[in-house]
């Protein structure tokens, strides 16, 4: 080979479809140098495309060793000196070390955001020998040929080095923070129990924990007020219907209670009829967070796991570039030929002709903007392989959306009936769509009920067959959800879109958090008591956001990454210094929180024997073997126990039995598949099951 | 000082954070039981250590009042 275009990637997949678009012959070849991929590509030149894996360099401390702290002197090193399980990266380095040796331009093609830009960056720099300041940027948002082919002829003369400076600042930050806050935690409960156990906080982790744990203490300290609420059962034209009275909520019970006398066996007369016509417009194009928020909503799915399957979507050509904050859709994306492209789509054919009959298409935009990339949109490519459900679902919406945002508005109907029972006032109400609008379009995914009304006049005489008094219970807020926690950030102006939905991951990781309502453990609480308690700086939502928005500044030129570093550290410094000072009195709350966190994982559930006690996993001091018995048994109180495989581990499930409803364990043995464990010897769904066994070897 | 219900450090009313909070939450919406049932402390104590929407802390205090962990009530007045 002569001398080459070096292409660098951020993952394998791009590699692959941007050196194929390139190639003037169909796909391009694909090589491989002690495992790691890369693609040769014939243009006017030769042209090698290399994948990086994500980041291959990272920030770490200039001293080795981890089990110190504070630190501040950092270098930006290979990922494969300073993390463990991080050695395919360094023949990764090695190979395109190599490749940049033969070539004689450089061309930077990972996303273009903050992450991919500090990836090109790095890897020019460091594996390509300082290669940053020749190299050329192709800038895209879809991986489409055509798309390609456009971002490489009208490369981008150097890097975008506001994006690099601020991306840069972004990670040494957070590496500041979350090594020196995390080693001091985890140092001093160490040290108190000389157990090890991981503990970690961040400039993002500790604020989003205290918006959990704000939420948990609220719902754990209340108490409901009683309120009671009035419907009348109406029958009009043979059909039921529930009216609701004008106040939504009754305070005092003797009100109640005479308002339901003065109404029983009375009759009502419709008073007014309020008929209202409006207008709901369409959606916004998704950006990242609605496109999560959304998939929580209608699928269940965390953000992080939609955050993956739109990443995968995007490298399949599928979808633009998901890591995105803009709801805009510009022109340029060309919308006639997307549509016509999904016209092709049997189930989308003549939706997508609806759109293309109008004389012109005008999305309807959201405020979000991202200097970077638009929305998220389709491509209208077709999959080059069968993709899997949670795929199938991913990308039906963001079609759909991508339509319903070019459709008109839908306009609903609302009819209010004023009914008088005896004086007193219900409220009869109707609702129903006279035209579909966007609705048609994005219609699988729309919530929304329709209730018809007969025809109703003024003056009518109603039918009240019932007048029904519900005691009610004020609710105490709900518990944060992976979505709704994410939007909470996302309005705090806490993290990035790229790395909100790992930090949620990170707090059940940690096990500050439980369950899909996010519940605060022990631990949770206790980590975020220290903080706030010895280092409430660093769990200040006001100062985190500050700090967000001077590294925005950075990316747009008006603010130094300097002046953003020094004042980090200043911050940071009597933190740590406070920490160090209090690491035994720290050591014992954090180690305790420990203890009592690896005993609550042991809780199974609610003892079925006994009811007041809970069972759970317990060794036995004298033969080392597991079984699960009652907490009462300490207490004298109850004797129940049951065996547990010896082989292999057992972790709660956290769902109790179908059969018998008691709680159920999960048990893995290496090299089989994990099964739900019922010990409940007289369970109904064992005994069929053993019936079934018996009557198969009687045949 | 140690918190009347848990371990944790207390202010000097007995309760640590956590549960004074919830502590403070019965006392206020005692006020809105006693509107609306005519309730009375001991009654109203009862109810919400049954309600399976009181959390756990304000359930916590609530019992260790039934006990007469309070010399006075608070809000008989």
């Amino acid at each position: 080979m002569g001398k080459y275009t070096l292409i660098i990637t951020e993952k394998p997949d791009a590699a692959q479809r941007i050196a194929s678009a390139l190639n003037e012959k169909g796909k391009a070849k694909k090589t491989e140098d002690n495992g790691v991929p890369y693609y040769v590509a014939q243009r006017d030149k030769e042209i090698v495309v290399v994948p990086a894996l994500g980041h291959l360099y990272t920030v770490a401390e200039e001293r080795k060793g981890r089990n110190y702290y504070p630190v501040f002197n950092f270098r930006w090193v290979p990922r494969y000196t300073a993390e463990r399980g991080a050695k395919q990266i360094r023949t990764w380095i090695e190979t395109i070390s190599k490749l940049a040796n033969e070539a004689n331009v450089f061309v930077d093609a990972c996303d273009y955001d903050i992450e991919g830009s500090v990836i090109g960056y790095c890897i020019l720099k460091y594996a390509c020998g300082n290669k940053e300041n020749i190299s050329k940027r192709m800038k895209y948002s879809t991986l489409t040929k055509e798309e390609l082919e456009k971002s490489y002829t009208e490369l981008l003369p150097h890097l975008d080095f506001a994006l690099i400076e601020a991306g840069g600042t972004r990670h040494e930050i957070d590496w500041l923070y979350g090594v020196n806050l995390s080693r001091a935690l985890t140092i001093s409960a160490r040290n108190w129990s000389g157990k090890y156990a991981t503990l970690s906080t961040g400039r993002v982790q500790g604020p989003t924990l205290k918006f959990i744990v704000t939420r948990e203490k609220s719902i754990r300290s209340f108490v409901p007020a009683p309120y009671w609420e009035v419907k009348a059962e109406v029958k009009i034209s043979r059909s039921v219907f529930e009216a609701e009275y004008e106040k939504d909520k009754i305070e005092i019970k003797n009100e109640a209670d005479t308002l339901l006398n003065e109404c029983k066996g009375k009759n009502g007369q419709v008073e007014k009829i309020d008929v209202r016509r409006f207008q709901q417009k369409p959606p916004v194009p998704f950006d990242l967070g609605t496109l999560q928020r959304e998939a929580y909503g209608l699928f269940g799915y965390a953000p992080r796991r939609t955050s993956y399957i739109a990443q995968r979507l995007y490298l399949e050509a599928l979808i633009s570039y998901p890591r995105t904050s803009s709801q805009k859709l510009p022109r340029e994306i060309n919308y006639d030929a997307i549509l016509e492209k999904l016209s092709e789509v049997p189930k989308y054919k003549k939706l997508a002709a609806e759109l293309l009959a109008k004389p012109e298409l005008k999305p309807k935009e959201g405020k979000k903007k991202d200097p970077a990339h638009p929305a998220i949109y389709p491509t209208g490519k077709l999959p080059e392989r069968g993709l899997d459900d949670s795929e199938k679902k991913v990308l039906d919406l963001v079609v759909r959306r991508f339509m319903a945002v070019f459709s008109e508005p839908a306009i609903k109907q609302s009819i209010k009936v004023h009914i008088n029972v005896n004086g007193h006032r219900f409220y009869l109400r109707g609702r129903q769509t006279l035209k579909e609008g966007w609705l048609h379009f994005y219609g699988p995914y729309v919530r929304s009920e329709e209730v018809l009304l007969p025809p109703i006049e003024e003056g009518q005489t109603i039918k009240v067959k019932k007048v029904i008094l519900e005691d009610k219970f004020t609710k105490p807020p709900p518990r944060y959800n992976p979505s709704s926690i994410l939007n909470k950030m996302e309005e705090a102006g806490i993290g990035t879109k790229a790395t909100r939905a790992n930090i949620i991951q990170t707090l059940y990781n940690r096990k500050y958090v439980r369950d899909e309502r996010m519940a605060v453990t022990h631990l949770g609480f206790e980590v975020l008591e220290v903080l706030e308690k010895y280092c409430p700086a660093v769990v200040s939502i006001k100062l985190t956001s500050e700090l967000e928005e001077r590294m925005d500044k950075i990316q747009a030129s008006s603010e130094k990454r300097e002046n953003v570093l020094v004042d980090a550290v200043e911050i940071l410094k009597p933190v740590i210094e406070e920490l160090k000072d209090k690491e035994k009195i720290i050591g014992e709350q954090l180690s305790n929180a420990i203890k009592r966190a690896r005993l609550e994982e042991r809780i199974i559930g609610a003892c079925p024997i006994c009811g007041t006690g809970k069972l759970m996993i317990i060794y036995s001091r004298k033969t080392g073997k597991r079984f699960i018995g009652c907490t009462n048994y300490f207490k004298g109180k109850c004797e129940a126990s049951f065996p547990l495989p010896q082989k292999g581990s057992v972790r709660l499930r956290g769902r109790n039995c179908r059969g018998c409803g008691w709680p159920t364990v999960q048990a893995r043995i290496k090299g089989k598949r994990p099964w739900a464990l019922c010990f409940n010897p007289d369970c109904p769904l064992k005994k069929e099951r053993k019936k079934k066994i018996e009557m198969r070897n009687m045949q | 000082m140690k918190c009347v219900i848990c371990s944790r450090e207390a202010d000097k009313k007995g309760y640590c954070e956590l549960h004074m909070k919830a502590y403070e939450s019965i006392v206020k919406k005692y006020d809105v039981w006693k509107k609306a049932l005519e309730t009375s402390w001991k009654e109203y104590l009862s109810e919400i250590v049954k309600n399976s929407l009181t959390g756990e802390l304000a359930k916590e205090v609530a019992e260790y009042l039934i006990r007469g962990g309070e010399k006075q009530s608070v809000t008989q007045s």
